[in-house]
C-alpha cells in the first residue's frame, strides 16, 4: 500500500494530474492518505460529499467495507500516464517496433476454449537462432519472451501508450454461429447425409 | 430433375408440425411432451430426406420459429430454441461440458459419454451433446452425480488407454489428458495388467500424413464423421464391435483426402497425430504466430507454430468467413519447403555465366549499372502469385519511378470490354459465405475441390444441409457431392447466357444462384468467351431476381483465383498476363517470385537481363542473371488480398534464412542505387502501408471484405464489344487427380512431404481400390 500510495504521488508530482476518484472505490485509509497530501483533492472530495447530501454512509462509499467491492484499492487517473521517461527499457529494443494486440487463437487440437477468452500483448518477432552450444533457441531480443495478458482490449491499448510502444489491435472475427443439431439425424433417410461409414 | 411431390412434401411438414404445436399448447405432463416432441422431430427429419425442397416453386413454408425456452443450466436461466441440444445451451449459459465425440461442425454421435449431466427429475445421468432441452429444465453441470458419471466415464476410458502420454505426441496438449486430470479419479483400480492388459490394436497406415497409433483410440469416430461429412470421402470407418471396435480404412488404403490433416486436429487423443511433426516438440515449447495461407486463393487463417527460427507446424485458426475451422493438407504440410531450395544469399552471373554469390551491396549496384542503361519502355515486371502487396507496391512505385509501365502478373485474365478495369469482375463477389445462403451453384472451368479445397467444404455442407444444388461446365471431376453436369465446354455457357439450354429454366428459378468461374478457364484459348458469357449470365440472373422483387443485393458473378494475392496484385493496377512482355521483348526483366514459366528466355531480346527476386530456386532464379534472395510468406509482415478481396495480414514467424531479407526493403535499398530520383518514400513497415491506403484504402482495412459493384457496366461493356467467339474445346481442369493438388506453387514443389503424398496418391490409384 505504502509503495503504491508513494508512486501516486510521484506520479503526481511527475504530471499535473486531474485526479478521478470515485468515492465508492476508496477505501478510507487512501482517502485519508491522499487528503493529507493534496489539498485540492481534499477540496474535490469534499465537494463529493456535498453533493452527495442526505444519502446513507454506504451510498457514497464510507461504510463498512465490502471486501469484494472495496478490496481493490487501485484509483482510477484520467490522464495518459507516460512512462518512457524512466521504465529504463534500452531504446534498441522497442525503437520501431510494434505490439500486436489480439485475441489468441484457439489450440485446434484441442475443444476447450479457456485461454482464447483475453487479450494478448506481444512485440513482433525478431531473429532467433539455435544456439551451437546445446542447441538451444537463443535470441538477442529480451522481449520476444513477453507476452502480456490483458481482460480487455482497451486496457491492452492503454499498457501499451502508457510505454510509448507502437500497436496494431488484430480485432477478433465473429464467433461461431449457433446451428441446429439433432442427434435424430443419425436416422433420418436423406441421399445426401446418408453415409456408408459408420 | 426434382422431386415432383416437393412443394406437398413441404406443406404436410408445416400440417404436421402445426398439430404438433396445437397439442403442446393444449398441454399435458412434460414426459408426454418430450414424447410428442420427439416423434415430431422424427416425422420432419423422416420427411425431410424424401422431401428435396426443389429450387423452383414457391420456398417451402418453414414452420415458424416458437419461442424460444427456458432452460435453467447450474441454476442460471438461459432463453433457447426449442430443440437446441443441452450441451449447446450450457455452451450459450457460458458452462463448457467436457466431450470427446460432439463437435460443433460435425453431426452428433453421442458415444463417448463424456457430456453426462445430471438433469432434474431424470433419474439417470443424460448424454448432453444429444439431449434436447425442454422447457423449464434444470441442468446441473457440477453436481456430485454428474461428476461421479465423467469419473466413470473417465475410469472406462482409461482403462483401454496407454499410459505413453510421455512419448506421446498429443501430449501436453491431449484432452484426455487435460479431462482426466480435472474429471478423473485420483487413482486407477486397473489391477488387471498380468492377465489381460489392456486392449491391443494394430496401427494402421493411412499415407504419409498421419500417423496412427490406434491403442489410443477412444472410439469417438470424430475422424470417421469428418471423413464422410465433411471431406466427402468414406474411407475411415469401423469394424469389429464392443471392445473389438477398430477404427480404420478396413483394407491398407491411403485417406485419400485434401483436408485429411484436419482430423488430426480433431482426433481428442494422441491416436491419430501428424506424421511429419512426429517426435519433435512438445506443444508448450512452440511459439505461435497468427499468419494468412498462401497456398491458395482464399487466405485461410492459420497458426504457425516455431521453435528456434524454424517452422515446426500449422495448424488452422477459426474463421468463420473463410475456412471455418479446416485447412487443406498443403496449407498444413507444406512447411518443410520452407527450409529447402531456398535462396540465401544475392547472386550475380559471372563472365563465365554462373550465378555467384555477392553481398548485398554488390548485387544492387551491379543490378542498377545494368538496369540504368535501359530506357524505362524496355524495361518489364513479371509477379508471381505468391507476392505480398507491400512488396508489389514497392515494385511497381518503382519501376514507374523508372518509366517502365510495364509490369504483369503470371496469372492471365481476359481483357477484352473491362476486363480488370472492373473489380466486380475478378472477385467472388458473394463471398465465401455466400455458400451458405445460395440455392444453387454453377461451377464453371473449375475443379474447387483441388482449387479451393476449404470453399469446397463449405460447398458441400450446404449441399448436405441446406439442399444446395449444384451444377458444373468444364472437365468433369469427382468433387466428392453429386453435380449437374451441363458439358464441357464454352457453347453450353453461351447456351445459358442466351437463355435457350435446358437447363436455364431451372437457374432462372434459383433464388440466389452463384456463378464460379475458375481462373484457370479464364486462361484457356477460351478465356474470354467464358468470361464474357458468365458476366452476361450473370447479369440475365440478377435482373431475373430484381424483376422477381428480390431487393436483396446479391452478386451472382463469382471469379475464383488460385493464388494467394492475385487480387492484390489486380488491385495495384498490375496487368493481367505476361503477353504484353511478350510482345515488347524487354531488355531488362524484374522476376518477382515468378515461378510458373510462363515467360522464357526466348521471349526477351537476346541480351536481356533478368533479375529475380524471391525465396526458392525454381523456375524463376534458374533463367536470371541476378538473384535477390527474399521472404516467403512466414518470414514477412505482409498483407495479402484473398479471392474475395479481403485484406488480410500475415505475421512473421520466424526471420528469412541467411542474408535474404523481407520483399520490400530488397526494392527500397534497390532503388537508392538507380538513376535518377527513384529513392522510395518509404522507411518502415507503417509508411509503405501508408502507401498503400493511398493508392487503395482497401489494402489497410484488414479482415474486411471490399465489395465491388458495377455489374450492368460490365455487361454492358461485354454487349459493346465484338462478342468474343469460342472454339468449343474442353475446359481442362488444371488439377484434375489428388496428385495433382500437392505441388502447385514454388514452396510446395521444394517440400519433400509434398512429393511423398504425390507418390502416394499415384500408389494408391495403381492399387485394386483406386483412389
Amino acid at each position: 500500500m505504502a509503495l503504491r500510495n508513494g508512486i501516486t504521488s510521484m506520479l503526481r508530482q511527475a504530471a499535473i494530474v486531474k485526479q478521478h476518484c470515485p468515492a465508492s472505490r476508496l477505501s478510507t485509509t487512501t482517502t485519508m492518505h491522499l487528503d493529507a497530501n493534496n489539498n485540492d483533492l481534499a477540496t474535490l472530495n469534499k465537494t463529493r460529499l456535498d453533493t452527495t447530501e442526505g444519502k446513507s454512509l454506504n451510498e457514497i462509499g464510507l461504510g463498512p467495507m465490502d471486501r469484494t467491492k472495496d478490496f481493490d484499492t487501485r484509483i482510477e487517473l484520467d490522464v495518459q500516464d507516460d512512462l518512457t521517461s524512466f521504465n529504463g527499457v534500452p531504446k534498441e529494443h522497442t525503437k520501431g517496433r510494434t505490439v500486436r494486440i489480439y485475441v489468441p487463437a484457439r489450440n485446434q487440437m484441442q475443444s476447450a476454449t479457456n485461454n482464447s477468452h483475453l487479450w494478448k500483448l506481444d512485440f513482433d518477432v525478431r531473429e532467433r537462432w539455435e544456439n551451437p552450444l546445446i542447441g538451444w533457441a537463443s535470441t538477442g531480443d529480451p522481449l520476444s519472451n513477453m507476452q502480456l495478458n490483458f481482460k480487455s482490449k482497451e486496457s491492452a491499448i492503454a499498457f501499451a501508450q502508457k510505454n510509448g510502444w507502437e500497436f496494431v489491435v488484430e480485432e477478433p472475427q465473429p464467433a461461431w454461429q449457433y446451428k441446429h443439431k439433432s442427434y435424430g439425424y443419425n436416422f433420418s433417410w436423406n441421399k445426401r447425409t446418408r453415409v456408408s461409414t459408420k | 430433375m426434382f422431386h415432383p411431390g416437393g412443394v406437398h412434401g413441404a406443406r404436410h411438414i408445416a400440417q404436421s408440425l402445426h398439430h404438433v404445436k396445437n397439442a403442446i399448447r393444449g398441454t399435458c405432463s412434460s414426459k408426454l411432451l418430450m414424447q410428442q416432441k420427439a416423434a415430431a422431430a422424427v416425422a420432419v427429419e423422416s420427411k425431410k430426406g424424401t422431401v428435396t425442397p426443389p429450387p423452383t416453386g414457391p420456398a417451402p413454408t418453414a414452420p415458424a420459429a416458437p419461442n424460444s425456452v427456458e432452460v435453467y443450466i447450474d441454476d442460471k436461466m438461459v432463453m433457447v430454441e426449442p430443440g437446441t441440444t443441452v450441451l449447446q445451451a450450457a455452451a450459450l449459459a457460458g458452462v463448457e461440458i467436457p466431450r470427446f465425440c460432439y463437435h460443433d461442425r460435425l453431426s452428433i454421435a453421442g458415444n463417448c459419454r463424456m457430456c453426462l449431466v445430471e438433469v432434474e427429475k431424470s433419474v439417470k445421468p443424460v448424454a448432453s451433446c444429444a439431449m434436447p432441452v425442454m422447457k423449464g429444465m434444470r441442468v446441473k453441470t457440477n453436481s456430485p452425480m454428474t461428476r461421479k458419471a465423467r469419473e466413470g466415464v473417465m475410469e472406462f476410458l482409461l482403462m483401454n488407454h496407454p499410459l505413453d502420454c510421455p512419448i506421446c505426441d498429443q501430449g501436453g496438449e491431449c484432452d484426455l489428458q487435460d479431462q482426466s486430470m480435472m474429471f478423473g479419479s485420483d487413482r486407477s483400480r486397473f489391477t488387471d495388467i498380468k492377465f489381460d492388459g489392456k486392449r491391443a490394436v494394430e496401427d494402421k497406415n493411412i499415407g504419409p500424413l498421419i500417423k496412427t497409433i490406434m491403442n489410443r483410440c477412444i472410439h469417438c469416430t470424430r475422424c470417421i464423421r469428418f471423413g464422410s461429412e465433411v471431406a466427402g470421402v468414406d474411407d475411415l470407418g469401423t469394424t469389429g464391435r464392443g471392445n473389438e471396435m477398430q477404427v480404420g480404412t478396413y483394407v491398407e488404403k491411403l485417406f485419400a483426402s485434401e483436408l485429411s490433416g484436419n482430423v488430426i486436429d480433431l482426433c481428442p487423443v494422441g491416436a491419430l497425430t501428424s506424421k511429419p511433426y512426429a517426435f519433435t516438440y512438445r506443444p508448450w515449447e512452440l511459439r505461435k504466430h497468427e499468419s494468412v495461407d498462401v497456398m491458395d486463393g482464399l487466405g485461410s487463417a492459420i497458426l504457425v507454430n516455431s521453435r528456434g527460427g524454424e517452422i515446426i507446424r500449422i495448424l488452422p485458426r477459426v474463421h468463420e468467413g473463410i475456412n471455418e475451422e479446416w485447412i487443406s493438407d498443403k496449407t498444413r504440410f507444406v512447411y518443410d519447403g520452407l527450409k529447402r531450395q531456398r535462396l540465401t544469399q544475392p547472386m550475380l552471373k559471372n563472365s563465365q555465366g554462373l550465378l555467384e554469390p555477392v553481398d548485398w551491396e554488390d548485387a544492387l549496384s551491379g543490378i542498377a549499372a545494368r538496369i540504368n542503361r535501359v530506357p524505362g519502355q524496355e524495361m518489364a515486371a513479371l509477379v508471381g502469385g505468391l507476392c505480398d502487396v507491400e512488396a508489389l507496391t514497392a515494385l511497381k512505385d518503382l519501376m514507374n519511378r523508372l518509366g517502365c509501365e510495364t509490369l504483369c502478373t503470371e496469372e492471365s485474365f481476359p481483357m477484352n470490354a473491362a476486363g480488370t478495369d472492373l473489380r466486380s469482375n475478378y472477385l467472388l463477389n458473394t463471398k465465401i459465405t455466400g455458400v451458405e445462403e445460395a440455392d444453387l451453384v454453377l461451377l464453371i472451368g473449375t475443379n474447387i475441390r483441388f482449387e479451393a479445397p476449404v470453399l469446397n467444404a463449405r460447398i458441400r455442407k450446404a449441399y448436405l444441409h441446406n439442399n444446395l444444388r449444384i451444377a458444373s461446365i468444364g472437365e468433369r471431376v469427382d468433387l466428392r457431392y453429386e453435380t449437374d453436369f451441363l458439358g464441357d465446354s464454352v457453347h453450353v455457357l453461351a447456351q445459358l447466357a442466351d437463355g435457350d439450354h435446358k437447363y436455364s429454366e431451372i437457374l432462372s428459378k434459383a433464388k440466389k444462384p452463384m456463378i464460379i468461374v475458375g481462373s484457370s478457364s479464364l486462361q484457356h484459348g477460351d478465356g474470354t468467351a467464358v468470361l464474357a458469357n458468365a458476366i452476361v449470365l450473370a447479369d440475365s440472373l440478377r435482373s431475373k431476381m430484381s424483376s422477381n422483387g428480390d431487393e436483396s443485393d446479391w452478386k451472382v458473378l463469382n471469379v475464383l483465383h488460385r493464388h494467394a494475392n492475385q487480387v492484390g496484385a489486380l488491385d495495384l493496377g498490375y496487368k493481367a498476363g505476361p503477353s504484353a512482355i511478350k510482345q515488347m521483348q524487354p531488355k531488362v526483366l524484374f522476376m518477382m517470385g515468378a515461378d510458373d514459366g510462363v515467360v522464357q528466355r526466348r521471349d526477351l531480346a537476346g541480351d536481356a537481363f533478368v533479375i529475380y527476386q524471391g525465396h526458392h530456386g525454381d523456375k524463376g532464379a534458374e533463367m536470371a542473371d541476378a538473384v535477390l534472395p527474399g521472404a516467403a510468406y512466414t518470414e514477412k509482415y505482409a498483407t495479402y488480398v484473398n479471392t474475395e478481396g479481403r485484406a488480410q495480414r500475415g505475421n512473421v514467424a520466424v526471420t528469412p534464412p541467411g542474408m535474404a531479407r523481407e520483399d520490400w526493403k530488397i526494392l527500397r535499398a534497390l532503388s537508392e542505387f538507380v538513376r535518377g530520383s527513384s529513392v522510395l518514400p518509404y522507411d518502415s513497415l507503417d509508411e509503405v502501408r501508408k502507401r498503400l491506403a493511398e493508392i487503395a484504402p482497401h489494402l489497410t482495412r484488414y479482415g474486411q471484405v471490399e465489395d465491388a459493384n458495377y455489374f450492368r457496366q460490365s455487361k454492358d461493356l461485354v454487349w459493346n464489344a465484338a462478342r468474343p467467339g469460342h472454339s468449343g474445346q474442353t475446359l481442362p481442369a488444371q488439377q484434375r487427380e489428388l496428385e495433382d493438388f500437392y505441388m502447385t506453387n514454388t514452396i510446395s514443389r521444394a517440400s519433400r512431404t509434398m512429393a511423398k503424398c504425390v507418390t502416394a496418391a499415384r500408389h494408391q490409384k495403381s492399387t485394386r481400390y483406386g483412389l
